[in-house]
């Protein structure tokens, strides 16, 4: 037993981890901001990019459809570094923001491009009588939307909408490429600093899992909460 | 709950694994690196004039040079491989390789984990920041209110942070996005190597060097920590070419003067 | 005034025109590089991927439980811990078998965390159909294969062919992941380059970014079309 205890501790030594919660705790900060703000954010941009591009209209649905795809086919690092250089040299004032602001718009507009498709494919896969009936019941366009399209819609993509967000967290840590102090640069200080990697790599993911256990979790209670699981797969 | 324990499970395991692998390796480096007729070296891409690809697109720099010649005079060949700074160390430990030769500074907290050859030279870091700034000298920048860009992980962070206590430190991915980052105005200045500052002044040419010289860091080569008859074998080796100035030579072509540029840039 | 503009426009193309012709070569073998990873991450991730998907959308007592703590395991953690694991920590384990150089590492290791999106996807398509189709199907005889081919599987392919494109991009920024186990993809190929030209971060990522488009783009178009085609198939059904 005293040897396996010895081997865990030349493994992985969690006094020099406790070294560290101090980076870990303003690391672990900066991600949860970054990556919360960017999902309530690219919620909303992405159902209005979604809605513009069902919309049938041409000069809402084109305009949506590029951007979605440019965003798309090109690396969050570019989009970062520009906004990171760009925005300033455009808006002077911007200059001032901090790192992390100009990180989320980044993060934002990345992500609501993905969290558009996603949108978009829930609420086509609502099937078109539920529209004809809130039409024929004398709901208006955005009652439609809010009591019988969206409910229905989201909780088909809810899977979806979860990897999505697990993905954003994760992206979160490209970040400290604009000096963002993240979960993974208090990794990696300790990797540098001491030697360590075990240390480093192993506390990042024990961390970012309990981060994305949390968010499953929130995610399980909207779903349930928008629709029984009764009328779902046999089980 | 399942969940959890299996991801526990799955890091106590692999901890363990890698306390075992240390055993493992108790055969002698040298006998090993003799058998296999090959001397692993792991680099980065640090910059000119230690480590980066030239204009005909090969890997040279003194810190290649020096593990060229190493390789050469124990009749061995020469295998490079290349990893960000995040790979580095994970792969040295992990056997990938038998020595970073990279510009890695042997701090006490490093050498506790890692053994370092004797310094084979030494490395002076300085501040540059913008030319419509008022600063001259690095003292200058200690100002509250004044931002300093470096590289994550870097001995600069670790200066910035030590001798400029009241500036704001700001952690770059690279040294290049830090100079990019002073360029445009998004950090006041920033602290890198003579030999990176000296590149970064050439491509952005609003940049200006500060005074002063804020450390001198001794660049050593390192290995893992069982890899006792390695490390001395190049503290021997650094002995032998300082006698014979072969050490003399590279570091006059390629550190204190800029005669590689003519060949290499 | 205007050839003024010229000129300094044709100094500027003359400038942009030598740092891409020293940088490409690099660049374009970088690409190659990607290429290769995202190719076989996207076969086998999806083959694995869409496999585990089936299975757990069926709600079968053993594999349900497990898949979903496999996929959560990979959702939950970042890639590059992931890859630190399978190339720096399995090879410790003693198996020679697990003794991957660095490429067989980053192929197993994208085509894991790929699988792991595509799994949650199909899954979640599978199950977004209701329940009376699977009870309709078994009611007229077919057995549970033979639904899920010819009833359940057309239905869901609209959800999930949408999805499966944003996860093939995706996986183009965990490619560029690996050079932390010494390969040299396209943005490790970028940052070499931009360490030789500092003042061209921007341009050099620029052109890597150009590089990624000309693979993504392509990808989305034809996920896009194939969406479109099951759409309409569904409509003449109907």
């Amino acid at each position: 037993m005293e040897d396996f205890v010895s081997a865990i501790q030349s493994a992985y030594n969690f006094r020099i981890v406790g070294q560290y919660v101090d980076e870990f705790a303003r690391g672990i900060g900066h991600t949860v901001t970054a990556a919360a703000s960017a999902l309530v954010l690219s919620l909303v941009f992405g159902l209005a990019l979604a809605l513009m591009r069902i919309s049938g209209r041409r000069f809402l649905s084109h305009p949506a459809a590029a951007y979605i795809q440019i965003i798309r086919s090109t690396p969050l690092l570019l989009q970062i570094y520009i906004v990171y250089f760009g925005l300033p040299a455009v808006f002077p004032s911007m200059g001032r923001l901090p790192e992390i602001f100009l990180g989320i718009i980044a993060l934002t507009m990345h992500t609501g491009a993905y969290m558009a498709e996603i949108i978009r494919s829930g609420l086509l896969s609502v099937p078109s009588g539920q529209r004809e009936g809130a039409i024929a019941v004398g709901m208006t366009t955005f009652q439609q939307y809010r009591y019988v399209i969206l409910p229905q819609g989201i909780v088909n993509i809810i899977p979806a909408l979860l990897g999505q967000t697990a993905i954003l967290i994760k992206d979160t840590s490209l970040l400290s490429l604009i000096t963002v102090f993240d979960l993974v640069s208090a990794g990696m200080l300790l990797n540098s600093d001491r030697v360590r990697p075990n240390e480093a790599f192993l506390t990042i993911a024990a961390i970012y899992f309990v981060i994305y256990l949390l968010v499953l979790f929130l995610s399980r209670l909207v779903e349930d909460r928008l629709a029984g699981r009764g009328w779902r797969v046999p089980a | 709950m399942r969940r959890i324990l299996k991801s526990i499970a799955t890091a106590v395991v692999a901890a363990t694994a890698i306390a075992a692998s240390t055993a493992a390796h108790a055969e002698d480096i040298m006998d090993r690196i003799l058998q296999r007729g090959e001397l692993r070296v792991g680099v980065q891409t640090q910059g000119e004039p230690v480590s980066f690809i030239d204009k005909n697109g090969d890997r040279t720099g003194l810190a290649i040079d020096l593990v060229t010649m190493m390789a050469k005079d124990l009749n061995v060949k020469l295998v490079i491989q290349d990893y960000d700074w995040k790979g580095l160390i994970p792969a040295l430990l992990a056997d990938k390789f038998d020595i970073i030769a990279a510009d890695m500074t042997p701090t006490p907290e490093r050498t506790a984990a890692l053994l370092f050859s004797k310094p084979f030279f030494y490395q002076d870091t300085i501040a540059f920041t913008a030319k419509d700034k008022p600063f001259t000298k690095w003292e200058d920048l200690n100002t509250a209110g004044v931002s300093v860009g470096g590289t994550q992980g870097g001995t600069y962070i670790v200066a910035i942070k030590e001798f400029m206590p009241n500036a704001t430190a700001k952690e770059f991915a690279s040294g290049p996005a830090s100079a990019q980052a002073v360029a445009s105005g998004r950090v006041d200045a920033g602290v890198s190597s003579v030999s990176n500052v000296a590149a970064y002044s050439t491509s952005f040419d609003n940049l200006k060097v500060l005074d002063g010289v804020i450390t001198r860091e001794p660049l050593a080569f390192a290995t893992r920590k069982e890899n006792i008859q390695l490390k001395f074998w190049m503290d021997n080796y650094i002995d032998l070419i300082t006698a014979d100035r072969k050490l003399d030579r590279l570091l006059d072509y390629w550190w204190n003067t800029t005669a590689w540029e003519k060949d290499h840039k | 005034m205007i050839g003024q503009f010229l000129d300094f426009l044709g100094a500027d193309l003359a400038h942009y025109w030598k740092i891409a012709a020293a940088v490409m070569p690099a660049l374009l073998k970088g690409f190659v590089e990607t290429l290769k990873l995202a190719l076989v991450g996207i076969l086998w991730g999806s083959f694995l991927g869409g496999t585990l998907g089936i299975l757990r959308g069926q709600h079968i007592r053993v594999a349900t439980p497990l898949i979903g703590a496999y996929l959560h395991l990979l959702r939950g953690t970042p890639f590059l811990v992931q890859l630190y694991v399978i190339y720096f920590v399995l090879p410790n384990t003693g198996y020679s078998w697990l003794q991957w150089d660095s490429q067989t590492a980053a192929f197993v290791s994208l085509g894991i965390y790929t699988s792991s999106y595509v799994t949650e996807i199909v899954s979640g398509a599978i199950r977004a159909i209701p329940r009376g189709q699977w009870e309709g199907a078994f009611a007229l005889g077919f057995n549970r294969l033979k639904t899920l081919r010819l009833i359940i599987l057309p239905q869901s392919i609209g959800l999930i062919l949408p999805a499966l494109g944003g996860v093939y991009v995706t996986l183009i920024k965990a490619t560029s992941i690996v050079s932390v186990v010494g390969i040299v993809e396209l943005m490790r190929q970028a940052d070499i380059s931009i360490v030789r030209f500092p003042g061209d971060i921007l341009y050099i990522y620029f052109l890597a970014g150009a590089l990624y488009f000309a693979f993504c783009f392509p990808v989305l178009m034809i996920v896009g079309r194939l969406e479109e085609r099951s759409k309409n198939g569904r409509m003449v059904r109907a």
